[in-house]
Parts: C-alpha cells; structure tokens; sequence
C-alpha cells in the first residue's frame, strides 16, 4: 500500500487590466464569484491515441511541456474554455455566426445574431448570457453595438466610446450590430481594411473569430 | 457549462509578513553617509540633517534618513525671533515629536522607566525616509554602531530591546521599545541601559529613532573600555539656548565616523494580505475542451473517437470571473494538468493585493 498524493498544487495569481479597472472603481464589481478552466498552449493534434505503449503514453508530447506565464490582457488570456458536458459527448458547442467571412463597403451595415450548435443537447440555439463580440480594430466601425443583453457589464461595455485609436471593443449581447466607417483617411492608398471579429458564447464558452474586410466607396 | 461557481469555503484570507532591508540596493547595513552642504545651509537645515548612502551630488544619491535634534527649551538652536525667548528649532522638532508620539502637550519623553533627563528633556531624532520602507520597521534588526574618536569610550553598539520583553510599551496606538546597549534586539549586559536611563527610543510604527542626548553626552569611562558598559559617546550636545549648536552634525560624525564592519542595520516590515482561492473541479467537470485542435471540422465533432467516451484535457489556466462573466484574475499552472473523468483537481489561487 503506497501513500496517496495528496499534494495541491498552487499557482499565484495576476489581475487582468479589467480586474485591475474594476477594482479600481471600487464599487463592488470586483467580485470573484466562478472560475472556468482553459488549455490555451494545448495543441491536440500532439494527442497520439495510436501510441505503440499504450494509453498511458498517449499525451507524452503535452503533458511535460513548459507553459508561458499569464498575460494581463483579457484577450489573450482563456481564450479555449474547458467544458463540462455528459461522458460520451461526440459533438462540442460550436458558434455559427451565419458568415464565413464578413465583407462590407463603406457606411453599410449587418447585423450578426450569433447561435451555438450541439448546445445543451440542441442542434442550435441561443445563449442565457448573450455572446461578447470583439472587434479587433474599433476605428473600421462607426457603430458597434450589442443589444439583447441587459446585465450591468454588458450596458457598460455597449456604451463605452473609443475615439481614433486603433485598439479593440467587445459588446456584449444576444445580436451584434455594425456599421462600417465612412472615414476616407484610414484607407491611405488601400481599397480595403482588414479586422477580426472574436465572438465568445459567454455560457459554453465556444469561440469563433472571422475575418472582416471594409472596402472604399469608389467614386465613379 | 464552462463557468463553475465558487462556495463560501474556497476563500481563504491570510496575511504573511515579509520582512527587508531598508537601504538602498536593498544593502543589508550602510556603511557609508553623507550629507548635503546645500541641503544643511537651506531653509530645513535648521530643522534636521538629510544623510545619503552616497555624495548628495551623485545621481545614485537618495536620502536614507533624517537626523534632528529636539529640545524642549530650545537649547542648541537659534531663536526664530531675538525677543522670544525659548522658540527655536529644536522647540518645534521636540512639539512635533511630543504631539505625534506622547500626544499629550504636557507629558515628557521617559527613556526608560523614569529618566527625563532635564527640563529641556532633549533627544535626537533618526527618521527614517519614507520611500526607504513599504509599511513599518522590523524590531529586533535596528543596530547601530556609534564611534568616538576618544579611544577610551570607543564604540557604542546600540539596538532595540524587543528580544528582551515579552510585550512592547505604546504610546497611544503604536509601539515603543526601549534603545539598549547591546545588538539583534538583546541588551548586551543586564537591561542594556545607560547611567541616564535607556538610549533611546524605537518606534517601528512611524519609522523613527529617538535618540536619548543625555545617555549619548556621558564622557564617562566607567566600566573600563567605554564599550557597552552603560557609558555613553561623548557626544557633546549643546544645549545653550540661543545657539545653533549644529547637534544633527554631531551624531551624524559619530555614525559616518564609525569604524565598525556594520555601522547602521536595519529591516522594515510589511504585511501582505493574500487571498487563497481553491479551485475545484470534480471528476465529471471539464473534461471536454472548445480548443480548436480539440475539434475536427466546423461541426464540432471531437478530434479522436477516443475523446468520445474517454476525453482528457490538459488546463493551462485557471480564470476567474465576477457574476457578469468579466474576468478579473488569471493563473498559469507551470506545466499543464492532465483531467478526464477518473480526476479530479485542486488548485489553490494565491491573490495579493
């Protein structure tokens, strides 16, 4: 009889620049009160279940692989979500944006209403909590909403104005609404823009990132 | 699905103390001071003595403390006006001290049990610089080498007595330990006193030495050797009132003359508040991943028959969120952590704050 491992294995953990901005706004919304789990880093494709040694050797190319340290930036950080779902699961959650690709000319707009396949047993349907969309560069819109969602994070996020830098926005809402810019002096000499739109479903935690092209108005 | 809520019990507040050194380059004693001919000539010259760990004209310089000098008659400083008589300087450092620490405009500084020395009850002030240390200073490691060029008193070793009592005097709210002769917070012999009661008082709450002047001014060479007998350094205050007696200079000698291998040591202390999370997950919770190597295909079919009935996912990272699905923290494991459906895993969270 050997002794069992009871060891805990513990981690230090950092603020993310929102955790830091809510704690800074000091008005109860920095408030730990779920975890999720992520394998960012973790490329399954290593995943060998055909190992001559047997199953225990199966994950040998991930298992003891050095991990990099946490990066502050929400973005970049529990991008792949670990899921709990019932034992013989043969389908994930998966978004479907209903576009491959998003292709808009100047001043035009689309509205995205973003759905999750094999959802709670389901072949597609919505999300209680809505889904964050993030735009990766805001100055290619001149309207970039959620709508549908009502929590206090997702007004807050909704009417957040960023002016004339080229950094990301995330909405948050069951429908996503865009509007191209009109601004002629970002395209420069180019006909067109590019961007991503990153769309997370805020319960699975399924995730889809597209790309988004803007093309000048030619004058004719 | 991919967000568990926490219970009650996985929050654990704990507070640890981290202890350093207050120097600069987190040296562990400052051997070497000097002070600054402008600063001492200026308008805060009078008031107290600023003391680098190198020249004031490098731009390595940074003060390290102040020394003043308190009297309560105003001795050893110049009136502010010729026709009043008794308001100096040191009358302002000694009201100044006595309001912040004694906080009773009619008490005196007792070094020791009863010792007030004379009506002017005069004492030297070491104050620590406030960007030295993050919260207060760490008894039992104030020690501090006086040197007198007189060979008969030598060296006098000074420390805090906090290793000696069991619990320290306060004035008011915050903590004081008696000055002794002796080192690491131990009297060298007996209570470590001098013949005019102790050497001072530490005050590690607000950074601050104070310094008795009478047990510093004894010349006597009692006990054979001057060193840690009770005797003091022949420091040689003047307490004539209406005299700048230039006393913050007179100490400073004495500490930047020393000839010991340690002359001024000193820790501060801090209190870190930590938040310990336990992040829990059960054998039948995240087993399957939304990575995309995880999945083949835009169906979101999983990669391996295998992972069907057999899944396992290797965590990376621990986030945790607020109710609006915010994510406030993150934590890296340093090697990923294999789970399927016969694991389970606890991982404690460290938050500092």
């Amino acid at each position: 009889m050997g002794y069992l491992n009871n060891s805990v294995i513990t981690v230090d953990a950092i603020l993310t620049k929102k955790g830091r901005e809510l704690l800074a706004r000091n008005d109860g919304s920095f408030r730990i009160t779920q975890f999720a789990l992520s394998d960012d880093e973790i490329d399954y494709t290593l995943y060998n279940p055909t190992h001559p040694s047997g199953s225990a050797f199966y994950g040998e190319a991930i298992e003891n692989m050095p991990l990099l340290e946490a990066f502050p930036d929400e973005q970049q950080i529990m991008k792949f979500k670990l899921a709990t779902l019932p034992r013989g699961t043969a389908k994930l959650p998966v978004l479907d944006l209903g576009y491959a690709s998003i292709n808009l000319k100047q001043g035009a707009q689309l509205a995205i209403t973003p759905q999750t396949l094999n959802y709670l047993g389901n072949n597609q349907t919505f999300e209680t909590s809505g889904y964050s969309a993030t735009i990766g560069d805001i100055r290619l819109f001149s309207n970039f909403t959620g709508v549908g969602i009502n929590t206090a994070a997702a007004e807050q996020n909704n009417t957040t104005t960023t002016i004339g830098t080229n950094v990301s926005r995330t909405v948050i809402g069951t429908q996503i609404n865009l509007t191209s810019t009109t601004v002629n002096t970002l395209f420069g000499t180019q006909t067109q823009l590019r961007t991503t739109l990153t769309v997370v479903g805020l319960d699975s935690g399924a995730r889809l990132t597209i790309p988004v092209t803007i093309t000048k108005n030619q004058l004719t | 699905m991919a967000f568990k809520r926490f219970d009650p019990q996985d929050f654990v507040v704990s507070a640890d103390t981290v202890t350093s050194t207050v120097w600069s380059n987190n040296a562990v004693a400052l051997n070497t001071a000097f002070t600054s001919s402008t600063q001492r000539e200026g308008v805060s010259g009078p008031y107290y003595l600023n003391v680098f760990q190198t020249a004031s004209t490098s731009n390595q310089a940074a003060v390290q403390y102040q020394i003043a000098y308190a009297n309560a008659s105003g001795g050893g400083g110049v009136r502010f006006d010729n026709s009043v008589v008794g308001k100096s300087s040191t009358t302002t450092i000694y009201g100044q001290y006595r309001t912040l620490v004694l906080e009773d405009e009619n008490s005196k500084f007792t070094f020791g049990p009863t010792f007030t020395g004379s009506a002017a009850n005069d004492f030297y002030v070491i104050s620590i610089e406030r960007a030295r240390y993050k919260e207060k200073l760490f008894p039992g490691s104030f020690n501090l080498v006086l040197s007198s060029s007189n060979s008969n008193l030598a060296l006098l070793h000074l420390t805090d007595d906090s290793n000696a009592v069991n619990i320290p005097t306060y004035f008011g709210t915050q903590r004081a330990y008696q000055v002794v002769s002796g080192s690491d917070g131990s009297p060298y012999k007996g209570n470590g006193y001098s013949f005019s009661g102790s050497y001072g008082i530490f005050l590690p709450d607000i950074s601050t030495i104070l310094l008795n002047a009478r047990a510093l001014d004894d010349a006597s060479t009692s006990g054979g050797t001057g060193t840690d007998d009770g005797a003091g350094i022949g420091l040689g205050t003047v307490t004539t009132e209406n005299n700048n007696g230039q006393n913050p200079s007179k100490l400073y000698k004495l500490i930047s003359g020393s000839s010991a291998a340690s002359i001024f040591q000193l820790n501060s202390q801090e209190t870190i508040t930590s938040d310990y999370v336990f992040v829990r997950a059960r054998n039948s919770e995240f087993n399957y991943s939304e990575n995309p190597s995880f999945i083949s295909g835009s169906t979101g079919e999983v990669i391996y028959d295998y992972f069907i009935n057999n899944p396992q996912t290797y965590a990376t990272t621990v986030g945790m969120y607020n109710d609006s699905n915010e994510l406030l923290a993150v934590a890296k494991l340093s090697r990923p952590l294999v789970k399927d459906f016969t694991k389970e895993a606890l991982i404690r969270v460290k938050l500092d704050f």
